[in-house]
């Protein structure tokens, strides 16, 4: 049995390290945007787009996580990015 | 215009502006007078103080949000029309709050600023009649953050308004619940931040509501000019001891005529003129 849990926990590492990897390269993304964003002179403030992205999110969900969770674990992300875009020289 | 489609520069938004004048880019606008329209006598003496400090902008209720349903809740529409004939006598504009959307038109009417108070900051359907009502008008908006609500739920609540097409909306920080008991709310000073680094909202701050006492609201005045603040919304009274509300937090007049000489060297720093 230890060997199987064991077996089995390195495999969530290994989606962790993926997750990791993935918002990084998301946030990177979003960076780009902002970059774009400020220039046009936008504010990050955007509920239309953020709320469009959320119900994407719960479309594309197959479960087993419910959608109205995977939509509070986006909402997270979505604003955790947000808040590291706040504090760019950009909008300072 | 929502929120998210009006523009922004780079840098301490002190170039932020309303449509109606209201607020204007690198000023500090202060709006001050009694919690409520109580007579005649007391709103015009109270609305002659705001003149003479220089102030444009006179508030005073009609409709009161009282905690207890057996306090003085205000004159309602007999406070309006007073309301607009002092102001109209000194050539200032009337800021007062809405609390049922049956009572929109009448207030437009005596009014040209329409606050939304804390408790109704989350009250959706009023939020949407409002911003329809004044949509295209200059009449203005200010809308208070409910004292539980988050930065994020307080611009979501302005959204509803700015969605319908109004350009007169500025929010207003007027403290939150906390653990804390020596004064009423406690004013979130980094929320004004954190609000206008995400929108272009204009900003503003009742340190009176705030604080709930008379003695901090300077020093958290000259505090909400620090930390970016485009404008004030302050209690003031012709005669603090016989108001018939908030009477520990209102300023006296002397205070009232000093607040601008306080604040200047700290809107100066900031590139702004207190208006």
């Amino acid at each position: 049995m230890q060997n199987r849990i064991e077996d089995l926990r390195s495999r969530v590492d290994e989606v962790d390290r993926e997750l990791i990897r993935i918002l990084n390269e998301r946030a990177r993304i979003v960076q780009e945007i902002v970059t774009i964003k400020a220039e046009a002179g936008k504010p990050l403030f955007d509920p239309r787009r953020e709320e469009e992205i959320l119900q994407k999110v719960a479309q594309e969900n197959e479960g087993p996580i419910y959608n109205t969770s995977m939509r509070e674990i986006f909402e997270l992300i979505l604003h955790r990015i947000r808040d590291l875009e706040v504090q760019r020289e950009e909008f300072r | 215009m929502s929120i998210s489609e009006k523009s922004s520069a780079p840098g301490v938004k002190t170039n932020v502006s309303t449509r109606n004048g209201m607020i204007r880019p690198g000023s500090f606008r202060v709006i001050a007078g009694p919690c409520t329209v109580e007579s005649y006598e007391q709103f015009a003496a109270s609305a002659k103080a705001v003149k003479q400090a220089g102030y444009e902008y006179v508030r005073g209720g009609a409709f009161k949000p009282r905690t207890s349903p057996y306090s003085f809740q205000g004159l309602g529409e007999e406070g309006l029309k007073i309301m607009s004939e002092v102001s109209g006598e000194l050539g200032i504009k009337g800021v007062t709050e809405v609390m049922d959307a049956s009572e929109i038109e009448l207030v437009m009417e005596h009014a040209q600023v329409i606050q939304i108070g804390a408790r109704n900051m989350a009250n959706f359907s009023l939020l949407k009649r409002i911003g329809a009502a004044i949509a295209g008008t200059d009449h203005g908006v200010i809308l208070k953050r409910g004292f539980s609500a988050t930065v994020e739920e307080w611009l979501l609540a302005a959204e509803y308004i700015t969605k319908e097409g109004s350009e007169n909306v500025v929010l207003c920080e007027r403290g939150i619940r906390t653990f804390e008991t020596a004064t009423r709310f406690t004013l979130d000073l980094s929320a004004v931040i954190v609000a206008k680094r995400l929108t272009d909202l204009p900003v503003i701050v009742d340190p009176s509501h705030a604080a709930g006492r008379r003695d901090l609201v300077i020093p958290l005045s000259k505090a909400s000019v620090a930390a970016e603040a485009d404008g004030l919304i302050v209690e003031s009274h012709h005669d603090p001891q016989e108001a018939l509300c908030d009477a520990e937090q209102a300023l006296p007049v002397e205070a009232l005529l000093g607040l601008r000489e306080a604040l200047q060297p700290f809107a100066s720093a900031m590139g702004r003129e207190v208006l």
